[in-house]
C-alpha cells in the first residue's frame, strides 16, 4: 500500500443515482471516508447503501457526481482496473477452482511468477487461519471458512479500500459474531480502508470506527457509534438503531439550560435545542433502558407485559394518560415485577433526547 | 441411519420396473439379437447359426467399409464442431438476456422437438436443388447462368443438413449450463482484475464445459448413427455408415453382415464415451452437475 499524504481513501462527492425507468436510488450523496478507517454504511434494505457500494467498486455508475479514490476520479474506470476489491453478498467464490487457485486468481491476472504467487497464496491463507486448506475444493469447505476465502483472495492483492456487501448474513449468530471480531482484527492488521454495508445496526456499531445511516438513497446521519446511538439525529435513526421510545409532544417552556415538553400529560425535560420555539410539536427519544424503577421517579404506570431478555426485562408500561411507555430493566432488579403490577420509574436528566420531527 | 426396509425396497423395484422393462424390450433384447447374428452367415438361402468371424475380418478389411467408417465419424466430428461454434456465441447471447425476448428465444430452443426432422430435412431439397431458392436466386440475380450442381447430393449437403437438424440439440444444454452460472462470479473476475474477455476464459468457459461436453456427445452420437439425412441428401458419395447398414438388411438381404456392420459403430460410440468419460465424469455429462 502505497502511503501517500492524502488522508482521504475515498471520497464520494454529489453522487446521485437514477435508473433506467425513472427510480432515483440515491439523491446527492456526499461522504469521506479515512485512511484505514472501518466504515460502514447502514440501513434497511432498499435505502441505496449497496448501490453506492457498487459504485465504488465501479459496477455502477453514478448519474452526477464524482467519486475519488485515494485522490483519483475514478468516474468511467471499470472494476478491473479501480484499487478497490469487494467482498460479495453470495461470496462468487468460484465454483470449478480449489482454495488455493480462488485467492490465487488476482495473481495469475497479473501473471506473476509461480514462485510469488504460492508465496503470496500462503501468507494471504496464513492471515485469515486456512493454513493447509490450500487444496480443497471450495464446495467442501463451511460457511465461515467460505468467508475466509473470501477474504483472503480480495485481500492477496493488498487493496488499499475492501468494499465488503453484506458479507455476514448468511451466517448463524454464533459464527456471525466471531467473524465480526475477526474482521476487526484482520483490518487492523493489514491497516486497509474498509467499507462495510450492512443493515445490521449491532454488527455496524460493534465493529465501526463510523457509521453512516442511510434512508431512502440519503445519508442521514455520519459519525462514530456512540455519537449516533446517543444523538440520534432524526426520529428514523433513533427508531432505527437500538430501542427507543418516541413521544411526540409540544414545546410548553423553555429556556437557556432546558425545554419543557407536553407529552399526552407527562412533562418531559430535555437539553434545549437551537431551533425549537415555544408550540413548536416535536418528538421526545428515550432509550428504553434510560428508564429506571426508583421510588422517587417522575412517573407511575402500570405494567401490562414483561418479557425475559437474559441480562434484562422488558416491561411494557400504560401510564394513567393512556401513554404506553417500554422500559429495559437490569433482570436483578425486576424479579419482583410481574404484569398487573405498579411501578414508579424515571430517568437520569440528560437521557431524553429532542428530535426534529 | 435405518436399513432401508424391505417394504421400501419393493417400493423401489415396483418403481424402476417399466424403465427395466422398456430398457430389456427395446435395447437388450434387439442389441443381443444382432450381436448374436453378426456372428452368423447370411446366404442366399438365408441367415444360419454358423459361428464365425467372417462379417467382422470383411468389415474391417475391406477398404471400402473401412473407409465408410473413416468418413462418417469425420461426418460426426465436423458436424459436432460446426454446430459447437454456431451454438456458443448463440447460448451466451440468450443467457445474458432479461424479460420477454429471453423466453421467448427459449421456447425457439426447444424447436426441434416440435417437428420430425425427416420433415424439416426435405426442406432442403427446395433449397439445395437444381431448380432450388439458391440457383433461381443466384441466376435471377445474373451472378451465374448455369444452375450450380455441387449444392446437393454429397459430403457437404449432408454437414448442412446434420448441422440444421441436430445444432439446437447443443445449444440446449450449452445454454442451460451458461444461465446457471451465477452473474456475480464474472463480477468478482472482474473485481480482481480480469478484464471481461479474461473473465469469460477463466469463469465462463471452464463453468459451461459440462453443457459443451454433454451438447458435443449429444450431437456426435445423432450424427454417427444418421441415416435419413445422407439418405435424403447425400447421394452415392454423402452416403453414410447407416445407409450402408440399411442396405444389408433392406437391399442386400445380408443380415449377418449387417449386425457386424452395427455393432462396429456401437463400439465405436462406446470407446468414444469412454474415452470422454476418462476425461470428465458420467455424471457431470448426463447430469449437467459441477457449476
Amino acid at each position: 500500500m502505497s502511503l501517500s499524504p492524502e488522508p482521504v481513501a475515498v471520497s464520494v462527492r454529489n453522487v446521485r443515482k437514477t435508473f433506467r425507468g425513472g427510480v432515483t436510488a440515491l439523491h446527492d450523496i456526499s461522504l469521506d471516508v479515512a485512511r484505514g478507517e472501518f466504515f460502514s454504511l447502514l440501513g434497511p434494505s432498499g435505502c441505496g447503501k449497496t448501490t453506492l457500494l457498487r459504485m465504488i467498486g465501479g459496477f455502477e455508475e453514478p448519474s452526477a457526481g464524482d467519486i475519488l479514490i485515494e485522490g483519483r476520479s475514478v468516474l468511467g474506470v471499470p472494476p478491473y482496473a479501480r484499487p478497490t476489491n469487494m467482498i460479495f453478498q453470495n461470496l462468487a467464490l468460484f465454483p470449478h477452482l480449489n482454495v488455493f487457485e480462488n485467492v490465487a486468481f488476482a495473481l495469475r491476472i497479473k501473471k506473476q511468477s509461480a514462485a510469488v504467487i504460492s508465496q503470496r497464496v500462503e501468507q494471504a491463507l496464513a492471515l485469515v487461519r486456512l493454513e493447509g486448506y490450500a487444496s480443497r475444493p471450495v464446495e467442501k469447505l463451511s460457511g465461515g471458512q467460505r468467508q475466509r476465502v473470501a477474504l483472503a483472495r480480495a485481500l492477496v492483492n493488498d487493496p488499499p479500500v475492501l468494499l465488503l456487501d453484506e458479507p455476514l448474513g448468511a451466517l448463524d449468530l454464533q459464527l456471525r459474531l466471531q467473524m465480526q471480531q475477526e474482521l476487526r482484527q484482520l483490518q487492523r492488521a493489514v491497516g486497509a480502508t474498509f467499507i462495510f454495508v450492512t443493515h445490521d445496526q449491532g454488527e455496524a456499531m460493534s465493529m465501526s470506527d463510523r457509521i453512516a445511516v442511510m434512508d431512502h438513497g440519503e445519508i442521514v446521519q455520519v459519525g462514530t457509534p456512540e455519537n449516533i446511538y446517543n444523538d440520534p439525529a432524526t426520529r428514523f435513526v433513533a427508531a432505527f438503531i437500538g430501542s427507543t421510545n418516541l413521544l411526540e409532544g409540544r414545546i410548553s417552556a423553555l429556556d437557556a439550560n432546558s425545554v419543557k415538553v407536553d407529552c399526552a400529560g407527562m412533562t418531559i425535560l430535555a437539553a434545549p435545542q437551537a431551533a425549537v420555539q415555544l408550540g413548536q410539536p416535536v418528538t421526545v427519544a428515550l432509550r428504553y433502558e434510560r428508564l429506571e424503577l426508583r421510588a422517587d421517579g417522575q412517573v407511575t404506570g402500570l405494567v401490562t407485559d414483561r418479557s425475559f431478555l437474559g441480562n434484562m426485562v422488558r416491561l411494557a408500561i400504560r401510564l394513567p394518560t393512556g401513554l404506553a411507555l417500554y422500559a429495559d430493566i437490569p433482570a436483578a432488579d425486576a424479579t419482583q415485577v410481574g404484569v398487573g403490577a405498579d411501578v414508579t420509574f424515571g430517568w437520569a436528566p440528560g437521557s431524553p433526547r429532542l428530535l426534529a420531527g | 441411519m435405518a436399513e432401508p426396509t424391505t417394504a421400501r425396497s419393493w417400493t423401489a423395484w415396483l418403481l424402476a420396473a417399466p424403465a427395466i422393462a422398456y430398457l430389456t424390450a427395446f435395447t437388450l433384447i434387439p442389441v443381443g439379437l444382432l450381436l448374436t447374428v453378426s456372428f452368423w452367415k447370411s446366404g442366399i438361402y438365408g441367415t444360419t447359426p454358423d459361428f464365425n468371424f467372417g462379417n467382422y475380418v470383411r468389415a474391417l478389411a475391406v477398404p471400402l467399409y473401412r473407409d465408410q467408417l473413416i468418413k462418417t465419424i469425420r461426418i460426426a466430428l465436423t458436424t459436432t464442431a460446426i454446430s459447437f461454434l454456431i451454438s456458443y456465441p448463440a447460448a451466451l447471447y440468450i443467457s445474458g438476456l432479461k424479460g420477454r425476448l429471453k423466453s421467448m428465444l427459449v421456447v425457439l430452443l426447444f424447436l426441434p422437438f416440435w417437428t420430425s426432422f425427416v420433415v424439416r430435412t426435405f426442406l432442403w431439397l427446395p433449397i439445395l436443388g437444381r431448380t432450388g431458392l439458391i440457383n433461381q436466386s443466384l441466376i435471377w440475380l445474373g451472378l451465374i447462368d448455369q444452375p450450380l450442381e455441387f449444392l446437393l447430393y454429397n459430403e457437404g449437403a449432408v454437414l448442412v443438413g446434420l448441422v440444421y437438424v441436430f445444432t439446437l440439440f447443443m445449444t440446449l444444454p450449452i445454454y442451460l449450463s451458461l444461465d446457471k452460472i451465477d452473474p456475480a462470479l464474472h463480477e468478482a473476475a472482474n473485481d480482481l482484475g480480469a478484464p471481461p474477455l479474461q473473465a469469460f476464459w477463466r469463469v465462463t468457459l471452464p463453468l459451461s464445459r459440462p453443457g459443451i461436453v454433454s451438447g458435443s456427445i449429444m450431437v456426435f452420437l445423432m450424427s454417427i448413427g444418421s441415416y435419413v439425412t445422407p439418405q435424403l441428401l447425400g447421394g452415392p458419395s454423402g452416403n453414410m455408415y447407416g445407409n450402408v447398414i440399411a442396405s444389408q438388411f433392406l437391399a442386400n438381404n445380408n443380415w449377418a453382415f449387417g449386425g457386424a456392420l452395427s455393432v462396429i459403430l456401437i463400439v465405436v460410440v462406446l470407446v468414444g464415451l469412454m474415452i470422454t468419460r476418462r476425461w470428465i465424469g458420467t455424471r457431470e455429462i448426463f447430469l449437467g452437475g459441477g457449476a
